[in-house]
This record gives C-alpha cells, sequence and structure tokens, in this order.
C-alpha cells in the first residue's frame, strides 16, 4: 500500500512537470538509491547497446560468412532485442524508482528473462547455421 | 535555475559529500561509459556507407548528438548528485533516463529499416 500522506512542500526538492506526472505520490528516497537505480538503468543500456552494436555488426561485418536472409533476420532479431531492451529499461528504472519512492518491494526485473531468451534464440540461429553449413 | 543545488558553488575545503560509497563518481563514470559505447555501437553503422549513402551519416548524428548532450551535461550532473547526497534528497533525473532510452530506440529503428530496405 502506498502511503497517503505527502510530505509538505518545503520539503520537497523541485521537481520536473514531468517527474511529477510520472513519479506521483510518496516520498523522496535517499538519493543513493536514486543514483544506484540510475547506474543499474545505465547498465542495462549499455548491455541493450551491446546487443544493437551486434546487430549492425552482423550486418555490416559478416557479407562472406552468412547467406543473406541469415545475416538480415540474425541483425534484426538482434537490433529489435537491443530496441525492446532500451525501452525495457526506461520502464524498469521508472518502476523501481516509483517503488522506492512508496516503499515497496522492488519489482521483478521482466527484461532479464526477454534478454535471456533473445541471446538463446540467437545463439541457436548461429549454430544451427555453422552445423547445417 | 542558479539557485537550485545543482548550480551552486562548492565548498573549497573539506570531503565534498559524505558518501563513502563515491556514488556520484560511480554513477558519473556509469555515463561516460554509456556514451562510449552508443558511440562506439554506431560507428560500426559508417562500414554501411558505401551501400546506403547519407543516411548512414544521420543515424551517426543523432548518436553523436546524444552522446554530446550527456557529455555536456555531465558536469552538472556530477555537481547534482553531490548536492543530492549532501540534502539527503535528489529528484530522479527522468529527463536524462527517457532520452537516452528514446536514443538507442531510435538508433534500433533506423538500423532495422536499413537492414531492410
Amino acid at each position: 500500500m502506498p502511503p497517503t500522506s505527502t510530505p509538505p512542500p518545503s520539503s520537497t526538492p523541485r521537481r520536473s512537470r514531468f517527474a511529477e506526472k510520472l513519479l506521483p505520490g510518496g516520498t523522496e528516497p535517499d538519493p543513493r538509491f536514486t543514483l544506484a537505480n540510475e547506474r543499474t538503468f545505465l547498465a542495462w543500456i549499455r548491455t541493450s547497446l551491446a546487443l544493437l552494436a551486434g546487430g549492425i555488426a552482423v550486418e555490416a561485418f559478416t557479407s562472406d560468412v552468412f547467406a543473406e536472409p541469415v545475416r538480415r533476420g540474425l541483425s534484426v532479431l538482434l537490433l529489435l532485442l537491443g530496441m525492446l531492451l532500451s525501452a525495457g529499461s526506461a520502464i524498469r528504472w521508472l518502476r523501481v524508482e516509483s517503488s522506492l519512492r512508496s516503499n515497496r518491494p522492488l519489482p521483478l526485473p521482466l527484461i532479464a528473462p526477454l534478454l535471456a531468451a533473445g541471446c538463446a534464440v540467437a545463439a541457436a540461429v548461429v549454430i544451427a547455421v555453422v552445423v547445417l553449413a | 535555475m542558479d539557485e537550485s543545488p545543482a548550480t551552486a558553488p562548492l565548498p573549497d575545503d573539506g570531503p565534498l559529500h559524505g558518501d563513502p560509497g563515491l556514488q556520484p563518481e560511480r554513477t558519473a563514470l556509469a555515463w561516460g561509459r554509456t556514451v562510449l559505447t552508443l558511440i562506439a555501437a554506431s560507428a560500426m553503422s559508417l562500414r554501411w556507407l558505401p551501400d546506403q549513402g547519407p543516411f548512414v551519416l544521420a543515424m551517426f548524428g543523432l548518436t553523436i548528438a546524444a552522446g554530446t548532450g550527456i557529455y555536456a551535461t555531465q558536469r552538472r550532473r556530477y555537481r547534482r548528485s553531490i548536492a543530492g547526497i549532501r540534502a539527503g534528497r535528489l529528484a530522479p533525473d527522468v529527463a536524462a533516463v527517457f532520452w537516452t532510452a528514446g536514443a538507442c530506440v531510435a538508433l534500433g529503428a533506423l538500423g532495422i529499416w536499413l537492414v531492410l530496405s
């Protein structure tokens, strides 16, 4: 249950209108938790950037290795996974920040199984292509 | 803007903040690593330049702009987190998080469009 009482305006730091809308109610958490959440978001963003880089690299550098449909499919799969993770990491950041504000337990990371399943599919495609070749 | 803790002058002597975990430093470094990864990821797309033409440069330009934006606000971000640790409260940086995620989604979308076109 989120707390119903909000702190007096004098004790709350100035927040943007955007932040007020996205993270209503609750109280400002320990700043160290906010910073830790931001770093976790950035770690997820770097993970998604690694997938995006992989997708770009597959298309740009593997024309001698893979047939065109495989290359395109693998590249689109990795880029799509990177996009989903980028968007998912922002949503995760918001959900964690919201939990911190209202003192609720942290939500489960739904992007973790997404990352695992996506990477497993990409690896399976590469193995299948290498074995069948 | 000038009265906000982020732009207030820091003290000349004594510790900047009381956090032994050095969270402002670690967070600023995490942003720095993210800029490097963003530029490195999109730089690979320059390999498409001979085939795809100037559109690739637009895609690279987008990430350079995002990286420059993050880099330009690093000093402000570092001071803001120090001020937050000192004050015991820190407003979440919603705009930075959503701009960064948006730039990555756009990079992926442009990449898919280029691969399929």
